[in-house]
């Protein structure tokens, strides 16, 4: 196991921000941590980090207990916490020398080569204060990767990004995951985000775990995963998609047709409609992360 | 080792990459030139005061104000105003980084909380050390440029004339022992510092006390000798020390020690604050 926590619980005051969390990455996963915001996502996150404390339980770090190993383990983790907050009066270059210096010994070439990976090269002479946010995310990411990580630890890296810079920073991680060979572990408050990135996920709610495992596993196990289609005869639409086996659940509303089926089978589905001569008008996933968690809890309830 | 030495170099890059630091020194570097050519030009006040208390002992031929003299004058900033410029940068050296969220990019490295906190320790000893070496050698240059050199007078317990070289070598024990007190004023920011994540609270704050001391120093209220001790306010007269003949070495020491364990309090109160404290900004 890369990252893995025992129990781990954390309590401000009265309240418990993490309760008995239980989770497990292995090396080259992907690993989606989900949750609405106040879930507890970040608070594990900077208990991971040793930002903060846990009241109770453990973790270990590339198979590693932090207690015993002190803050060298960190040297081969990147990590970027919710917005990445640069000295603002230094240069994005001279930010990355004074962080790869505190990281242990990183060759010189090693800033301009993760700026060019965020590509933000022709930048590194710039004071951060002028940088968009995209571009301080970027290079937060850039400092994450600075010591070679094997794990990289994100906390909702594609917070106020616009469509383009999010687009970026996911292609990004799963470039990172797949040619790097980087585990990373990051966390957000949006399905299609993990959905889109990731091969494993946890939900975590009210800081407790709610669910864990592949990406696919989970999503195919709720009644969530609807694409909304629009078409001129949504009836015999629905008739003909009732009848095709890869497709699991079809209904009707409002002249709107339900079919749940994998984003990855959403290509599929266009194609059945148009070979069948329908008039398609929209295609629309309905990925909302409310109803995955009233999904999950109906499916606990019956239980 | 290394790791810390590094941190501590990147701590003193960052505190002079930033403009808040410059402003002590542009302050010194304005004002001390322009006392010294005022000086120069209506600079007989001073010695109209000095010789009117020694006029009747006393046959002076010649002037007794040189660059020495003043810059022995000068040396009374440092008890309330020069401060200001130590707490501007000591108040922001923790504080900032908790204000800007630096913190939580900056622990996430296998740096350990202890040598970051030293590091920025070290880092607000150097440039306490240089912003005080800065005031005692612009003061004394320019004194001695635009002024003129020659032998230092002061009162102590009378009268005492410092030939040139002598007051040089008691002006730099002075200032020295100027860093000390400083250094006080500085590790009581540092504190207030690692407490708050708002760079105007510890200025505040160390104004407040040392406002408080100050006050409580130079009450002349017996019932106040008890605590006057405990007062760090009460050892900062330290660096005119020197200018006494001779050199009360064991007054020096007792009053340094003193202040060498203020320093070290708040150095350590700080450190456990900080390493106990959960980044949450």
């Amino acid at each position: 196991m890369i990252l893995q926590t025992f129990n781990l619980s954390k309590r401000f005051g009265n309240r418990w921000a993490v309760k008995n969390l239980n989770l497990s990455v292995e090396k080259g996963q992907i690993f989606g941590f989900l949750g609405p915001n106040g879930a507890g996502k970040s608070t594990t996150i900077r208990v991971l980090l040793n930002l903060i404390r846990p009241t109770n339980g453990s973790f270990e770090l590339l198979s590693k207990n932090v207690k015993d190993h002190g803050q060298k383990i960190y040297s081969n983790i990147g990590a970027l916490v919710e917005k990445p907050d640069f000295y603002l009066y230094l240069s994005a270059e001279q930010n990355l020398r004074i962080l790869g210096a505190l990281g242990g010994d990183i060759p010189p070439d090693r800033i301009k080569e993760v700026l060019e990976i965020v590509k933000l090269a022709d930048r590194a002479k710039d004071k951060v204060r002028n940088f968009s946010h995209g571009m301080n995310q970027r290079l937060g990411i850039a400092q994450a990767l600075l010591s070679y990580p094997e794990l990289i630890i994100l906390d909702e890296p594609t917070s106020g990004l616009d469509p383009q810079g999010i687009k970026e920073v996911r292609d990004l991680i799963v470039t990172l995951a797949q040619e790097q060979e980087i585990t990373v572990f990051l966390s957000s408050h949006q399905l299609h985000e993990i959905e889109q990135t990731c091969t494993h996920m946890a939900i975590i709610d009210n800081g407790a775990l709610v669910v864990q495992g592949g990406v696919e596993e989970l999503l195919r196990e709720t009644d969530f995963y609807v694409t909304e289609v629009i078409v001129d005869q949504p009836e015999r639409a629905c008739d003909l998609l009732k009848l095709e086996r890869w497709i699991r659940k079809v209904s009707i509303a409002e002249n709107v047709v339900k079919v749940q089926i994998p984003a990855k089978e959403r290509p599929q589905l266009t194609e059945f409609l148009v070979r069948n001569h329908f008039a398609v008008y929209s295609v629309v996933p309905r990925t909302s992360l409310e109803d995955y968690y009233l999904s999950l809890l109906k499916t606990k309830e019956a239980e | 080792m290394r790791l810390f030495l590094r941190a501590a170099y990147f701590e003193v890059l960052k505190i002079f990459s930033r403009l808040r630091t410059y402003i002590g020194f542009a302050t010194i570097a304005v004002l001390i030139p322009l006392i010294m050519f005022l000086v120069r030009k209506y600079g007989f006040e001073v010695q109209d005061q000095t010789l009117r208390s020694l006029g009747n002992s006393f046959l002076f031929v010649g002037s007794l104000v040189n660059g020495l003299l003043v810059s022995y004058y000068l040396m009374n900033v440092l008890w309330v105003h020069f401060p200001f410029f130590i707490v501007l940068v000591a108040g922001d050296i923790m504080a900032g980084e908790g204000a800007a969220g630096t913190f939580r990019i900056l622990l996430t490295r296998p740096v350990t909380r202890f040598q970051i906190i030293t590091a920025k320790f070290f880092a607000t000893f150097f440039y306490t050390l240089t912003i005080v070496f800065f005031l005692g050698l612009l003061s004394i240059g320019a004194g001695m440029l635009i002024v003129g050199g020659g032998d230092l007078f002061v009162f102590d317990k009378g009268i005492l004339i410092l030939a040139q070289s002598e007051a040089l070598y008691r002006f730099l024990l002075a200032y020295m022992l100027a860093v000390v007190v400083q250094m006080v004023v500085a590790s009581l920011t540092f504190l207030f510092s690692t407490i708050t994540s708002n760079g105007i609270g510890p200025i505040i704050g160390t104004y407040a006390v040392l406002a408080v001391f100050f006050i409580l120093s130079v009450l002349k209220i017996n019932a106040l000798d008890v605590i006057r001790p405990y007062l760090f306010t009460s050892y900062f007269d330290v660096f005119f020390a020197p200018f006494s003949d001779p050199i009360p070495w064991s007054e020096i020491l007792h009053k340094v020690g003193y202040l060498l364990c203020y320093i070290f309090g708040f150095y350590i109160i700080s450190t456990v604050i900080f390493l106990r404290k959960d980044i949450t900004t």
